[in-house]
């Protein structure tokens, strides 16, 4: 049993590097960019810009037919291989869809690639604001059990929302209602990161109209059923997002076990 | 970095002393930033877009009921009643770049006309060489007021100059360079591998914000407290006490609840977590 008052104090709420002026920074790295089938010198100004981060909300989007791939965010460090020509549910790669038969322009875009903490600010800047300036803004992301300060149960879901300022309609005189009307804030003392956050906070900066909607847990058919739910209800009247029973079961399962693969160090 | 002002707001140039926390353990600082804000009843208007700062977002930090009303990285706020601004930060800075965001900071605060920035940070108690308890919780400072660190005033109100700071020191001296604008390449850190014992206090993030906001002309005062790292609500009680004194801010210009002037923040009553589940009992 190790001594308690000779040993290494136990981990602290900061990581070392994170107190170290002289810590080394990462590599730099090729900037990311937009590439798009059809180049335009404008900008893209959809009515939405849905931003799919969360595992429930980007099996739902895969299993929508009615989009039309216009375009990815590339970011260097990602590579291709393994991904195939036309998009397939297991590509690591963020591409950009125009949504079929919404009433006004409706841009997906369809995180399926890791982004590292250092790159979350310019991705959110170059989805957001520059060569795409949406009136709106949908962001579903998940809550991340370690940043949430109250209980989480496995067997139930949740879904919150947090706002912009623009949003809420406050400093403006439009009047408009919120896009996911009744769905509860994000409780006070949690916190969201990463690049859902980073895209928030662009929105609110950029004074965009701006939601993010986290959903808890990560995986299972309920949790899919209540974003699902949520979309069809408030955002995208009139879209099919179902898919058959069996193939969602299977799906879910195999992203689960996917997503939380063998710890071999219990074994060393 | 770039300051952009919350539509409906206006920024007040009459709150030319400026308070920051710097990342230290047990967040004593970012803490006490929050007592501050939420006792004084600073208003927020705006944010600091900065590249260096990891993102997060979150409900208002400050009640009495969370509205909804977003809180971001890097807040802006001011009580003209106290002729002080407050940057609360939440979130950590990009690996690596600490200097760079100390830079972006001091530009900012130059930029805004700011003449006296307050650094609130704590120390690591295992760190402490001479302990002291006879008198209390000592608080230390560090001040661009003389070459050696000292003020008068901090003197006076009974605080004790920082022991470890010395401008001549090999790692201070490479961060008040950096400060000034050299270029930072591995091979010219002052240590070869890892730091030695007298080079922590330069290697903590409040020295890079001292050093670069001393850079730019500009008076800085680092009020600091040793502390370990755990329920650390009563540290940034003390340092948000000290800052309060040093400011010589007036009683009557906060809006404590029954507890006396310091108005506890909404977030606080989860910020160690859920109580734990009695049910198991």
């Amino acid at each position: 049993m190790e001594d308690v008052i000779t040993e290494i104090p136990p981990p602290s709420r900061f990581f070392q590097e994170d107190l170290n002026n002289f810590a080394p920074p990462s590599q730099p790295l090729p900037s990311p960019f937009l590439l798009f089938s059809d180049p335009k010198t404008e900008p893209l100004r959809p009515s939405l810009l849905i931003i799919a981060i969360s595992p429930p909300s980007l099996y739902l989007f895969d299993n929508l037919c009615t989009k039309t791939l216009i375009g990815s965010l590339i970011l260097p460090e990602i590579p291709f291989s393994g991904n195939s020509i036309e998009p397939t549910p297991a590509d690591k790669c963020c591409n950009i869809y125009e949504l079929n038969g919404a009433a006004n322009l409706t841009l997906l875009v369809s995180l399926k690639c890791p982004v590292s903490a250092e790159r979350f600010n310019i991705v959110a800047k170059l989805l957001v604001g520059k060569q795409i300036i949406p009136e709106r803004v949908l962001i579903l992301g998940s809550v991340q059990s370690q940043n949430f300060r109250g209980k989480l149960s496995p067997d139930e879901t949740y879904a919150f929302k947090l706002e912009t300022l623009a949003e809420r309609g406050k400093g403006s005189d439009s009047g408009a209602s919120s896009l996911l009307e009744g769905l509860d804030y994000f409780p006070s003392g949690s916190m969201v990161d990463g690049l859902a956050a980073a895209l928030l906070s662009q929105c609110q900066m950029r004074n965009i109209r701006g939601t993010l909607c986290v959903s808890w847990p990560d995986h299972g058919s309920s949790v899919v059923a209540q974003v699902r739910s949520l979309l069809q209800k408030n955002v995208l009247h009139g879209f099919d997002l179902s898919s058959s029973a069996g193939v969602e079961d299977k799906h879910l399962r195999i992203t689960q076990i996917k997503d939380y693969p063998f710890d071999s160090e219990l074994y060393t | 970095m770039e300051f952009i002002t919350e539509p409906g707001k206006q920024h007040h140039p009459d709150c030319s002393t400026l308070i920051l926390p710097a990342l230290s353990i047990g967040n004593v600082g970012q803490l006490a930033v929050d007592l501050l804000v939420s006792s004084t009843g600073a208003e927020r208007i705006g944010y600091l877009d900065d590249p260096y700062t990891l993102p997060c977002v979150g409900n208002d930090a400050y009640g009495p009921i969370p509205s909804g009303d977003l809180a971001l990285p890097l807040e802006a706020y001011q009580s003209p009643a106290n002729a002080m601004t407050l940057v609360q930060q939440r979130s950590p800075v990009v690996k690596g770049m600490m200097v760079e965001y100390a830079k972006n900071l001091a530009e900012f605060a130059a930029a805004s006309g700011k003449k006296h920035v307050v650094i609130l940070s704590s120390l690591e108690f295992s760190r402490w060489q001479k302990i002291d308890m006879s008198s209390g919780l000592q608080i230390y400072y560090l001040s661009s007021s003389n070459t050696d660190g000292t003020d008068d005033f901090c003197a006076k109100l009974g605080w004790r100059r920082l022991q470890d700071y010395d401008p001549t020191q090999r790692t201070w001296n490479y961060l008040s360079s950096l400060a000034q604008g050299s270029t930072m390449h591995e091979s010219t850190l002052p240590f070869e591998d890892e730091p030695e014992e007298e080079d922590y206090c330069a290697s903590l993030p409040f020295a890079a914000l001292f050093s670069c906001l001393k850079a730019k002309g500009l008076k800085v005062t680092c009020i600091l407290c040793y502390c370990s790292e755990g329920d650390n609500m009563a540290d940034s009680f003390e340092l948000a006490e000290a800052a309060s004194k040093l400011l010589q801010l007036k009683p009557d210009n906060f809006i404590g609840g029954d507890d006396g002037k310091w108005c506890i923040p909404f977030s606080w009553k989860t910020v160690y977590g859920p109580p734990p589940d009695l049910s198991m009992f």
